[in-house]
């Protein structure tokens, strides 16, 4: 999640913008008592809006994430056939897998069968085996 | 044996996130997912959430390529408990018989969530995966071909019916399979070096100038993709080797299998280790290895 500066500040965005919003009902109601229809609102008011509307804008930004490349086939540029070629809907078990792999009620029928052995060197990091 | 996350050193979380990553990217390390899934799901499984039927699902499936029909059958377990009468589950149940090789029975499963619910996709294709796993190519090439007359849009269903192609040695419906999926990808380089590969399979000159021409889209959808540019150097030599080719062509050819040559020497270049690979490479496209001149 995004650090909580950044959260903070799209809030105070938002106060700022909605306290802004308020002064120029506020004013506007002022203009109409005073019968004086005809004022602007004071500049403090606008920039206010639009300092509280940019500091929420770039508030956002900040949270919102990863940002994606707008080249629609830049993501797919770290993508191999490894991953592409597997179809979940329509995985097959009947594979080497079944044998190879470490079964309790085979280990007596293949004597040196041991999955993945706990061997740190050989695993350093939390990455597929053939990366 | 030491749990994996001692041996790595990572917290539940980014086991977590790791799971979510293979799920969602399709990998199928299934060792590592039922290392990393059985220690989740036995010391963590308070935290988890929700998350934890998908979890099971995960594990499920992936203890079946391990042959761990235990953590099968307790992950199975856990799911129809908490989901009794699901299609989903039942579904898993029958790929659990699927990989005890138990046909008929995963038929009589997959048959009973198809009365149920006639549109249920995830059964009909199990159905054909268990044709496939019996080796029943061209029955299951038929009933692909039937599926995907009525769920056009289904790219899992259009890939899976290119290599039940391929390995028929049809190559033409192959590529027409490609073809409906680089339709609907056209930023996926893979799947235009796919095409071009089964093009260049199937040999003959125009074939081979359109497997040159995808090999280059492939490339300019990624530049960093070292088949396509194999595949583009090889296309390109076999057309300037043929005999039946106009002398433009040819020198074409010829120049464009000369810059693929040279664009494969520097990427290897910038590997220090590939000496010995990069010398072998000349010395076989000196030697013609790359372009004989008897093909087309």
């Amino acid at each position: 999640m995004a650090s909580s500066f950044w959260k903070a500040l799209v809030l105070v965005g938002l106060l700022a913008l909605a306290h802004a919003a308020f002064s120029a009902a506020q004013h506007r109601s002022y203009m109409r008592l005073t019968e004086k229809e005809n004022e602007t609102l004071p500049i403090d008011i606008v920039l206010q809006t639009l300092l509280a509307f940019i500091v929420t804008c770039y508030g956002i930004v900040h949270i919102a994430g990863e940002f994606k490349d707008m080249d629609a086939s830049a993501e797919l540029k770290n993508k191999t056939f490894d991953t592409l070629r597997n179809r979940p809907s329509f995985y097959l078990f009947n594979h080497r897998g079944r044998v190879l792999s470490h079964s309790p009620d085979q280990a007596s029928f293949i004597p040196c069968a041991r999955a993945l052995p706990a061997n740190p060197v050989r695993l350093r990091k939390l990455e597929p085996l053939h990366h | 044996m030491a749990s994996v996350s001692e041996l790595y050193d990572v917290t539940w979380e980014e086991m977590r996130d790791k799971l979510r990553k293979w799920r969602d990217e399709n990998y199928r390390n299934s060792e590592q997912i039922v290392d990393v899934g059985e220690e989740l799901l036995n010391e963590h499984a308070s935290k988890l959430g929700d998350d934890i039927w998908i979890i099971y699902e995960q594990v499920m499936i992936a203890a079946l390529d391990c042959s761990r029909d235990d953590l099968a059958v307790s992950c199975l377990q856990e799911l129809k408990r908490q989901f009794p009468g699901s299609h989903r589950v039942k579904r898993l149940a029958g790929m659990r018989l699927e990989a005890l090789e138990r046909y008929e029975d995963a038929t009589k499963l997959y048959d009973s969530i198809l009365q149920d619910d006639p549109t249920n996709t995830a059964a009909r294709k199990r159905k054909m995966a268990m044709l496939k796993a019996q080796g029943k190519s061209p029955e299951a090439i038929r009933d692909l071909n039937e599926y995907l007359e009525q769920f056009v849009g289904d790219q899992e269903a259009w890939h899976e019916l290119s290599e039940l192609y391929i390995n028929e040695h049809d190559y033409a419906k192959a590529a027409f399979c490609l073809e409906e999926l680089m339709m609907t990808n056209p930023h996926n380089h893979l799947y235009c070096e796919q095409y071009a590969e089964v093009k260049y399979t199937q040999g003959g000159l125009d074939n081979l100038e359109l497997s040159r021409k995808y090999f280059a889209q492939a490339l300019k959808l990624n530049n960093r993709n070292m088949r396509a540019l194999f595949g583009f150097y090889m296309s390109a030599s076999h057309i300037a080797a043929s005999p039946k080719v106009s002398a433009k062509v040819k020198k074409d050819n010829v120049r464009y299998a000369a810059w693929a040559a040279s664009q494969i020497n520097r990427a290897y270049q910038k590997s220090v280790m590939s000496q010995p690979l990069m010398s072998s490479f000349e010395e076989m496209a000196s030697r013609g290895l790359f372009g004989p001149k008897n093909m087309c």
